[in-house]
């Protein structure tokens, strides 16, 4: 299969970039003179650029775009006006297994836009365009917008010397211009920091991010690793290790992107029923007690009785000690402060049963 | 890439230098720390454990991936680099110095001429 690849492709081969397969995408990994760790550090402490051009977009247009949606996807559109941004999900409807989740971007009754991830924007499109009633159009935008992300203290300060909005509040979007670039400048991301992403058409990528570096504000280019780091510190999922056909809302504790008094959205009535008589597992945290670094598909034990697997683990360059977030039996009975052990690798690694995140977020 | 002319090396990434005293010292090569990217863990093995040519004697974990050392040549453990267990990122930013990991007895000094050369080793990472 070939690989697609960002708009700013170049740009991060001339940056010495280690680029990795992503959902189908060729993306940096890693910088030369960075690597996960300063990158990491950049955006808790200053401010990175991540592209992140491999996210998908999809538009629904249309009379009743917005009641389509939310009749679709779990989270409630209602709770929301225009110019805000929710985080919602795609279920499939006989089991209440996640499809994808996404990122809905309200611009009215009759306009919603969607970032969906890299790997199921084809098939969250399909979903939506079998649904779709008379009137309505969904449109697969993948490769019409670039994605950059500015993230950490410091981004602020850094669009605000390009002249771009910032005053806007957490979860909320504005259009904008840089020149003669139209963009949209949302107060969304994934690191757990205060920052912005903006969608910018693809043929203008290369000057958005030109701009952004020659802001005078000192920013590292950051790449996917760091972004696992970051997500996974704050708990955040990852479609494919911690939601997936056969992980639910209910036990990703994502019950919150889920509009349970809506009359109707794909998965309710199985979503309905396992909240009803409570999910055979849940996702917790687990924060090593010693050295040795979970990883997704480690399995969890108290004792000789096997009690989850991890979904998603990784050393925190915040905390300098493994982190993972792991589904667990309900029928353990585990909860907050309890001890377990990992496999790593034929080896039981102490671990402490945890709520994330991991590391206090600070993205308002 | 570095690749010292004066050390030998694996083509699991391994440097060995110089015999002294039918001792070694042995760490991971530039190419390897680089592949790992930012290393955070170390093991190594104890003083005094004897190790086989071939065989897994420890690991080194970096942020995204998990990768075994291999013992580059038999013989018994006299010493193990403190300072990388402490500071693993030290591999990452001098391999062939400050971050070799251990030291090894050979058990046959001879053996150290069976390893690759600077040049051998170069080869395989092209």
């Amino acid at each position: 299969m070939t690989l697609l690849s960002s708009p700013l492709h170049d740009r991060h081969a001339a940056l010495g970039a280690k680029f990795a397969a992503f959902g189908g995408w060729d993306m940096p990994l890693e910088y030369a003179g960075g690597g996960v760790l300063k990158e990491h550090a950049a955006v808790r402490e200053e401010v990175g650029i991540f592209d992140v051009s491999h996210l998908g977009k999809a538009r629904v247009k249309g009379a009743g775009a917005a009641d389509f949606v939310n009749s679709c996807l779990t989270n409630d559109l209602a709770r929301i006006g225009p110019g805000k941004a929710q985080y919602t999900l795609c279920c499939e409807d006989a089991t209440g297994g996640v499809v994808d989740d996404i990122i809905a971007y309200l611009y009215g009754d009759d306009h919603v836009f969607l970032i969906p991830n890299a790997a199921n924007t084809a098939e969250v499109v399909r979903r939506l365009q079998a649904a779709a009633l008379n009137g309505l159009t969904i449109t697969n935008e993948h490769r019409d917008f670039a994605v950059l992300a500015v993230q950490g203290p410091r981004s602020t300060e850094l669009l605000a010397q390009l002249g771009l909005p910032t005053e806007h509040e957490y979860m909320s979007f504005e259009t904008a211009r840089l020149d003669d670039i139209e963009l949209t400048v949302c107060r969304t991301g994934y690191t757990g920091e205060h920052g912005y992403e903006l969608v910018v058409p693809s043929d203008h990528a290369g000057r958005v991010w030109d701009a952004l570096f020659g802001a005078g504000v000192e920013a590292r280019a950051c790449g996917l690793g760091a972004r696992d780091t970051l997500r996974t510190e704050m708990g955040y999922p990852l479609h494919g290790q911690d939601l997936s056909l056969d992980i639910t809302p209910v036990q990703a504790r994502a019950g919150w992107a889920v509009g349970w008094k809506k009359p109707g959205f794909w998965g309710r009535e199985a979503l309905l029923k396992e909240k009803a008589d409570g999910p055979r597992r849940m996702l917790w945290g687990l924060v090593a007690n010693d050295r040795g670094i979970p990883r997704a598909h480690m399995e969890v034990f108290r004792g000789d009785e096997r009690v989850g697997e991890i979904t998603s683990g990784t050393f925190s360059p915040t905390r300098k000690v493994g982190i993972a977030l792991a589904l667990l039996d309900t029928a353990a009975g585990l909860g907050e402060g309890d001890q377990v052990e990992v496999d790593v690798r034929g080896r039981r690694a102490g671990m402490t049963v945890t709520k994330p995140p991991f590391v206090t977020p600070s993205v308002k | 890439m570095k690749i010292p002319d004066e050390l030998r090396f694996t083509a699991e990434h391994e440097w060995v230098a110089e015999p002294s005293g039918g001792v070694v010292r042995v760490g991971i090569t530039d190419f390897a720390q680089d592949a790992l990217g930012d290393i955070v863990y170390v093991q190594l093995p104890e003083v005094g454990a004897q190790v086989t040519a071939g065989d897994s004697f420890g690991e080194v974990e970096s942020t995204k991936s998990v990768s075994e050392i291999y013992a580059p040549l038999s013989g018994e453990i006299t010493a193990v680099n403190q300072a990388v267990v402490d500071s693993p990122e030290t591999i990452n930013s001098d391999p062939y110095g400050a971050g070799w990991l251990v030291e090894i007895r050979l058990t046959d000094p001879e053996a150290v001429g069976s390893l690759l050369d600077s040049d051998g080793y170069s080869q395989l990472t092209k």
